[in-house]
């Protein structure tokens, strides 16, 4: 076992000194997190720019409506062609523009006027819904207000305040939109986190990717002779396979753990039950690993297995879901797809994070990860042993 | 003309006594397809003998140390090291054996303390005896005050050293030096070769390969000759040189058509093994004074000119030519 470890170990130290790899293992994922929590993520607020009479009433009370409601925060403008503009550009999810007199309309029960701008996507509708009903309630309660002050002699400031307290002790009617039907995406990313998507395929896209790019790791230790010298001393060939199967496999655990930690510590991703979580991580790491010796005992110098390692952990990665999810792929393309080990890792850790997924209810994904192992392994295993024994 | 195909041993050397041998090889034979690589190779070394594998690139002597090592198996014959048949899967005949590869088979990004003490792990030593051994080690290969640097900032002489230390790390009672000098500039090879001797005077036994012959003279106590994976002569080097009889070594320096001048020496019947050097040939014969002058009429009638003589005594690549038909660097 001090023999296995020593291997081990100088694999992991090997790897964490070239520089080179810093970057691709440390801060490349966790810009592609950022990038695909950007890109997909649903936890970020609609930002609605409001244009408006500074001070005024009514416009404050919209605001202040708006703002109290669960992922919408506005923003004031005062130029009504900014607002347009940066609608355009989805710098902002919708514009509302009240007119200047919007409050003596409102008092005088008169109709008012006023613009909702918006793109023509779902998510603006949805919006569109939420600014008419604070609209409404607000034109209702202007409406009130000044048909009690005609009809009374209390001041209508004072009937305005009385609303308002009134209002505040009625039961709201909360609505909470369900998809049904064609909409079946929908249901399955609800409810996810911004980066939680991005931080689970990424993992799975990296894990492999870092093994098979630090396969080069091995090549050069077989091109060195220093492979062939472990073999020379009272180092068991086992002890040698297993220690650079090891080395392997501790790059590719250390590469899924450095993700799952620093996405929970940033971006609080929710990785879902812990023991489901680390026997996915577990298996497909030792399959990664696996993966990484095959390349690093089949290819014949560190270009090679640089090449094989990047097409190969991309390819697969796509195929398996990594960057595109399995649920947009044709039926035909997901048996395809199921030939990868990333896409039983995927489909394991959307049960997990997506469904609430115990390890009893990714079972079968575990299982097609195992023999994964086992097959990759033994490849592996036999490939360098013909390297290091003829 | 014909080379004497046949393994000549000579005397009876320090290594001819089985029981006392750290190293018994015996009828080693390894094809590579249809290669023969090494045919029947067999020899022993005894404690404080450096014994020395010679011969050109391709003759069989890596394959033949790396069976030695345990890092191939031969397809027939059997090798034992202190006692203990070496496979490998003998992990106790190869705790006996330190290796010093040809390549420098030393991890360039981690330093040389680094490297010792991983392959010290490798080689069984405690923590204690690890870093004994690592700071010992250390200071015989003139590398201490580099300890903490990384190999790849080393020159080739010091990258060399550290690849002979790794070896030398458990303290074997067999080390295998594979053309350790290959490479590396004069200092640093002087410094290697007198690394060997030193080691050779502790009891260590010494198995170094080489084709340079003037390192076999220097350090071997015996040498093989080995050619096309047989041993063709072995013995000390007076024995070798011996072997020869009363050969001569003629060499012509030729202006003119090398090949033709070539040709008509060698249907000279004196002329026992021609070979050239450059714009030389070089002859082996009895009675070189008496049969000068036929042999520059030989090459004067094929219109090529003889610009300079040499005629000497001979030495290993003499006898390696004899035995083989061919010069050492082949």
């Amino acid at each position: 076992m001090v023999r296995l470890a020593a291997i081990t170990r100088v694999e992991l130290v090997r790897l964490l000194r070239d520089r080179s790899n810093l970057f691709f293992v440390l801060v490349l994922p966790l810009l592609l997190v950022v990038l695909i929590g950007a890109q997909f993520g649903g936890s970020f607020d609609a930002r609605i720019g409001v244009v408006g009479p500074d001070g005024d009433a009514a416009v404050d009370a919209v605001v202040a409506d708006l703002d109290a409601r669960d992922g919408i925060a506005t923003v004031a403008y005062t130029d009504r062609e900014l607002l347009l503009d940066e609608v355009e550009r989805n710098l902002l999810s919708a514009g509302l523009v009240l007119p200047d007199d919007v409050s003596d309309t409102l008092a005088a029960s008169e109709p008012v006027e006023v613009a909702f701008i918006a793109q023509p996507d779902a998510g603006s509708q949805s919006l569109r819904s939420v600014v008419e009903a604070a609209l409404a309630e607000h034109a209702a309660i202007a409406g009130a207000v000044a048909a009690a002050a005609s009809e009374s002699q209390v001041p209508p400031e004072e009937l305005g305040a009385t609303a308002a307290d009134l209002r505040e002790g009625l039961p709201r009617v909360e609505v909470a939109t369900v998809a049904v039907g064609g909409d079946e995406l929908a249901q399955e990313f609800a409810g996810l986190g911004q980066f939680d998507l991005g931080a689970s395929t990424q993992l799975v896209l990296f894990t492999f990717l870092t093994a098979l790019t630090g396969s080069a790791a091995l090549i050069q230790t077989r091109k060195l002779g220093v492979a062939t010298r472990m073999a020379s001393t009272p180092t068991s060939i086992a002890s040698i396979l297993g220690g650079q199967a090891a080395g392997r496999i501790a790059v590719a655990l250390f590469q899924a753990g450095y993700i799952v930690v620093t996405t929970l510590l940033l971006f609080q991703v929710n990785w879902g039950a812990p023991t489901a979580t680390a026997a996915v991580v577990l298996l497909f790491s030792i399959a990664a690993g696996a993966a990484g010796m095959l390349i690093g005992s089949i290819a014949n110098n560190d270009a090679q297995a640089g090449g094989l390692g990047v097409g190969l952990g991309i390819g697969l990665a796509a195929l398996g879901g990594s960057m595109v999810p399995i649920e947009f792929y044709p039926e035909g393309m997901r048996v395809i797809a199921a030939v990868t080990p990333h896409y039983w890792a995927n489909q394991a850790m959307a049960e997990i994070i997506r469904r609430d997924g115990t390890i009893v209810d990714v079972l079968p994904q575990l299982g097609m990860l195992a023999l994964f192992c086992v097959v990759l392994l033994a490849l592996a295993s036999w490939r360098l042993y013909r390297a290091l024994i003829r | 003309m014909q080379a004497d195909r046949s393994a000549e041993r000579i005397g009876d050397g320090r290594g001819s006594d089985p029981s006392a041998a750290i190293l018994i090889c015996d009828g080693l034979r390894r094809a590579f397809g249809a290669i023969q690589a090494v045919d029947g190779i067999g020899f022993t070394i005894s404690p404080g003998e450096t014994y020395g594998l010679l011969g050109p690139n391709g003759a069989g002597k890596t394959t033949t140390i790396s069976m030695i090592a345990g890092l191939l198996r031969p397809d027939d014959g059997e090798i034992t090291v202190v006692g203990r048949r070496m496979t490998p899967n003998s992990t106790r005949a190869k705790a006996e054996v330190g290796l010093v590869p040809q390549d420098l088979a030393i991890y360039p990004d981690l330093s040389a303390r680094e490297n010792l003490v991983f392959f010290a792990r490798l080689y069984g030593l405690d923590a204690a005896r690890r870093r004994e051994r690592c700071d010992e080690v250390l200071r015989v290969i003139g590398l201490a005050e580099r300890a903490d640097d990384r190999a790849d900032t080393f020159s080739g002489g010091m990258k060399r050293r550290l690849n002979i230390g790794i070896g030398l790390l458990h303290e074997p009672r067999l080390l295998i030096l594979d053309e350790p000098t290959v490479g590396v500039d004069p200092q640093s090879r002087n410094a290697i070769l007198e690394s060997v001797e030193h080691l050779a005077t502790e009891g260590m036994a010494v198995l170094y390969t080489t084709h340079y012959m003037e390192e076999a003279e220097r350090l071997c106590d015996r040498i093989a000759i080995v050619d096309e994976g047989r041993i063709v002569a072995e013995g000390t080097r007076p024995e070798l040189v011996a072997t020869i009889g009363s050969l001569d070594v003629v060499r012509l320096e030729v202006a003119g058509d090398t090949v033709r001048a070539k040709a008509a020496l060698e249907a000279h019947d004196e002329v026992t093994s021609v070979d050239t050097d450059g714009t030389a040939i070089v002859c082996l014969l009895p009675g070189a004074a008496r049969a000068l002058p036929q042999l520059l009429a030989a090459v004067a009638a094929t219109e090529a000119t003889v610009t300079a003589v040499e005629v000497r005594v001979p030495d290993l690549e003499d006898v390696f030519l004899h035995h083989t038909g061919k010069a050492l660097r082949d």
